[in-house]
């Protein structure tokens, strides 16, 4: 990847992070926050993107990021009161936004009636009704140096700036331009502040036989008069952190109405450091020549007179004197790669710290011995850094919660409901490798949840009611496992209704009796679809079975609790990584196996009295008061011809989702560990009913029991569906 | 290729400027710059939509150059875009060579 690529796809991820601070940011503002930090944290978001976008020429990008910036910068001037219809109309925006974003990363399309839509909206904010949308065919508006008089043209149309006069030292560093920006950009978000006198210091600017054409050698001062504070003005320099230095002073308050100690502080050590507010040689020369062309400029003397103006500059990144903000921790971005590798590696340090283990046993050593006194620490040692490891990759679910409003919007819009999103837990950690697979799931169950789960407004109101239903999307961790909960507040499961649908799609026999979790769960099977009409939104009757799947496939759980009238809440339970398992190692006629510590409820040596023959070869075992079909492992994974005795067997209880039970038998428990877990597809290929691989203690590979679908090849062995469905639970 | 060579009835050089001066343009300005110093040159702004700081560095580079040794420069048919961007960057229109910006 060249420089400029990756630079490109620095920009794609920062506007990622700038798009998620922007919806946060005006969802809090939605919401009633409407401080001034907040205010200028989505401002800041939006001019981030633009500033980037225009360095790499993605007009359509810049274009809407500008109509966009211009309705925001009303509001951080208190010119635009952030109401329903404000607020409503620019998150619509960042989506459009986001989306144009996504476009000019993948190479995809947007929408453009409804970029163009949302623009005019955005436009149509303006308080002075001044607000124009950028034509479409002048990909040079609002990013580089032709709009300059039309961004002054626009701020015409704003009360005129008053208060402040800053004067601003601005020296980029090659860095600047080697990261794709430009000084102009930064010149240009300058012009925007108010009204501005820019002049250009060329004095270091060498003849040509000695200039690097990459390197830097102009600066600028710039006289401002604006109404905005100096942590605006600091606000344009952002962008550029660190790649420039820039001095900003105050200089006088022309209203005096309230005191500001930044400006004035900021004023005192312009003073100190001199006189900053020298006009540099270049104005004095552009103060004598009033029409451009009329007169030829002796640029020696430029040279010679700009040396004489030296302002002491000071680090772009140097913190306001007033600033609120708390420092956040120092963070670096490392490619994922070399995390996943990594953990891999620490994977491998497991597997031989285990190894080595089970030698130093083997060889009969003491367990007061130094030699297991010093493993033992190794283990601990070795469980501390896969931790720390593991905590590297992990991540807040808020990477994948901060799209769910979007989802809502657009759902809410498309079934003319109203909703209500409230997020619980954002900041739950899990691993990367299973938030990336929980977005599919959770949009499916969102969906659904408005789509199948709240009423239409007018029911809500019949029933008493608010007409804005509320779906609540929560997170937290619970016995080492991420529980994810999507609850409505809606008309819960229609029983009745899925029943008759399930009768009559043949799925459980019409007079079958089952329980209300055994009908809530009907909904889970392939091709279960309870809407009347086939929705673009929920899918084509797919969607639960779907997103049950993909939680499994997750190794996690799903279930429902459902109250009439009430709402129902869906709760999915995942393990925190896809790295490691909790796991009981078990054989099988001969084999080693790994059974998740997780599916299993408890363990069980049949008796006689408690095992009873279905008929054929379905047999199941008294548990309490439950029949429990047994399933031998052996004989589903193929390792034996002929079901094994149950009483020479061992019987692992096992729960699916929604409670049902089955009992496993293996021949026999040979204890629980934390294994690593390896991929089967990866490194060989797919196997019906097992999930994964590990590497033993004794160097060998055992399986990993996919249980759920060892489950559902045994049901799919059984007579009947009902009497499964009887037995469990 | 950034820039590109024409010439006028006067048999003065004249370097035509391309449409986009970015960063990427900084280094081959630089070299037809160089490639044709010790003669009198007219530079044609006519084409270009786009100045950024580094081509403006170049472009002045020249300048102090072609004035050290004494020779012509002048810069001629300057766009709207590129007295715009010469007067964001804080450059004089006329600070670009002693043959004025003839338009």
């Amino acid at each position: 990847m060249d420089s400029l690529a990756a630079i490109k796809q620095t920009f794609f991820q920062e506007c990622e992070e700038q798009l998620a601070e922007l919806e946060s940011g005006l969802l809090a503002i939605e919401g009633g926050i409407q401080d001034s930090e907040t205010v200028n944290a989505v401002f800041r978001a939006v001019h981030s993107i633009k500033g980037g976008a225009g360095a790499f020429a993605l007009d359509d990008l810049v274009r809407f990021a500008h109509v966009f910036e211009t309705a925001l910068d009303h509001l951080r001037a208190g010119l635009l009161l952030p109401s329903a219809e404000v607020t409503g109309c620019m998150l619509r925006a960042a989506d459009v936004l986001a989306d144009l974003v996504r476009a000019a990363r993948d190479g995809g399309s947007v929408d453009a009636a409804r970029c163009k839509a949302l623009g005019e909206e955005l436009a149509a904010l303006d308080p002075d009704g001044a607000g124009t949308v950028p034509e479409t065919d002048d990909g040079m508006d609002g990013i580089d140096f032709a709009p300059v008089l039309v961004e002054l043209d626009d701020l015409d149309a704003l009360p005129a700036p008053s208060g402040r006069h800053f004067t601003i030292r601005f020296t980029p560093h090659p860095d600047l331009y080697a990261k794709a920006n430009d000084a102009a950009v930064i010149l240009r978000e300058i012009t925007r502040l108010g009204d501005a006198t820019i002049t250009c210091d060329t004095s270091d600017v060498p003849l040509l036989s000695e200039l690097d054409p990459e390197g830097s050698c102009l600066s600028w001062t710039i006289r401002l008069r604006t109404a905005s504070d100096a942590a605006a003005v600091r606000e344009v320099f952002e962008f550029v952190e660190g790649d420039c230095d820039v001095a900003i002073s105050a200089e006088a308050e022309e209203d005096g109405e309230d005191l500001d100690v930044a400006a004035l502080l900021a004023r005192l050590q312009g003073e100190v450091a001199g006189e900053t507010a020298e006009a540099t040689a270049q104005q004095l020369i552009a103060d004598e020549t009033p029409l451009p062309g009329s007169e030829v400029i002796d640029l020696s003397e430029v040279r010679r007179q700009g040396k004489a103006h030296e302002v002491a500059p000071e680090p772009a990144s140097k913190p306001e004197a007033t600033a609120a903000s708390t420092a956040a921790p120092p963070t670096i971005r490392v490619d994922l790669d070399r995390v996943d590798r990594l953990i891999d590696l620490v994977g491998e340090l497991v597997i031989n710290q285990a190894m080595l283990a089970q030698r130093v046993f083997e060889a009969g050593l003491a367990r007061a011995s130094g030699v297991a006194a010093g493993l033992d620490e190794l283990e601990q040692l070795t469980r501390e850094i896969q931790d720390s490891v593991m905590a590297i990759r992990a991540q807040p679910v808020k990477s994948v919660f901060q799209r769910i409003p979007r989802l809502v919007r657009e759902v809410a819009a498309l079934t003319g409901k109203t909703v209500r999103l409230v997020t619980e837990g954002e900041a739950t950690e899990v691993d990367k490798t299973v938030i990336e697979r929980l977005s599919d799931p959770l949009t499916h169950m969102i969906r659904n949840a408005i789509d199948h789960g709240l009423e239409s407004p007018e029911a809500r109101l019949e029933k008493g009611k608010p007409a804005e239903g509320q779906v609540r999307l929560s997170a937290l961790h619970r016995s080492g496992r991420i529980v994810i909960e999507v609850a409505d507040d809606g008309a819960g499961i229609d029983r009745p209704k899925v029943k008759a649908i399930a009768a009559r799609k043949g799925l459980v026999a019409a007079d079958a009796v089952l329980s209300d979790e055994e009908i809530d769960n009907l909904i889970f099977l392939p091709g279960f679809s309870t809407a009347a009409s086939i929705s673009d939104i929920s899918g084509r009757g797919v969607g639960m079975d779907v997103v049950k799947r993909s939680i499994q496939a997750l190794g996690g759980r799903i279930s429902i609790a459902s109250r009439p009238g009430e709402g129902s809440t869906f709760t999915m339970s995942l393990p925190l990584t896809l790295a490691v398992l909790d796991g009981m190692v078990v054989t099988v006629a001969g084999q080693t196996l790994v059974v998740p510590l997780t599916a299993i409820v408890e363990t069980l040596q049949p008796k006689a009295v408690e095992v009873h023959g279905l008929g054929g070869a379905a047999r199941v075992i008294a548990i309490r008061e439950h029949f429990v079909p047994l399933i031998d492992v052996g004989r589903e994974l193929g390792y034996r011809g002929n079901d094994a005795d149950p009483l020479d067997c061992v019987a692992l209880l096992v729960e699916s989702e929604g409670g049902a039970r089955n009992a496993l038998l293996v021949d026999a428990i040979l204890g629980q560990r934390q294994v690593v877990i390896k991929s089967l597809e990866a490194n060989y290929r797919h196997v019906p009913g097992i999930a994964a691989a590990t590497i033993l203690g004794d160097g060998r590979v055992a399986l990993i029991l996919d249980v759920d679908a060892v489950v559902a090849r045994s049901r799919s062995d059984a007579a009947s569906h009902e009497t499964f469905l009887a037995a469990a639970g | 290729m950034p820039v590109g060579f024409t010439s006028n009835p006067r048999i003065v050089p004249v370097l035509e400027l391309s449409e986009v001066l970015d960063i990427k343009a900084a280094a081959p300005l630089a070299a037809a710059f160089l490639e044709r110093r010790g003669a009198e040159i007219l530079v044609d702004a006519a084409r270009v939509e786009k100045l950024g700081g580094q081509c403006l560095q170049v472009l002045l580079s020249a300048a102090f150059t072609w004035k050290a040794d004494e020779l012509p420069f002048g810069i001629v048919e300057p766009s709207a875009a590129f007295l715009d961007a010469l007067a964001l960057l804080g450059v004089p229109a006329d600070a670009l060579g002693d043959q004025g910006l003839a338009r």
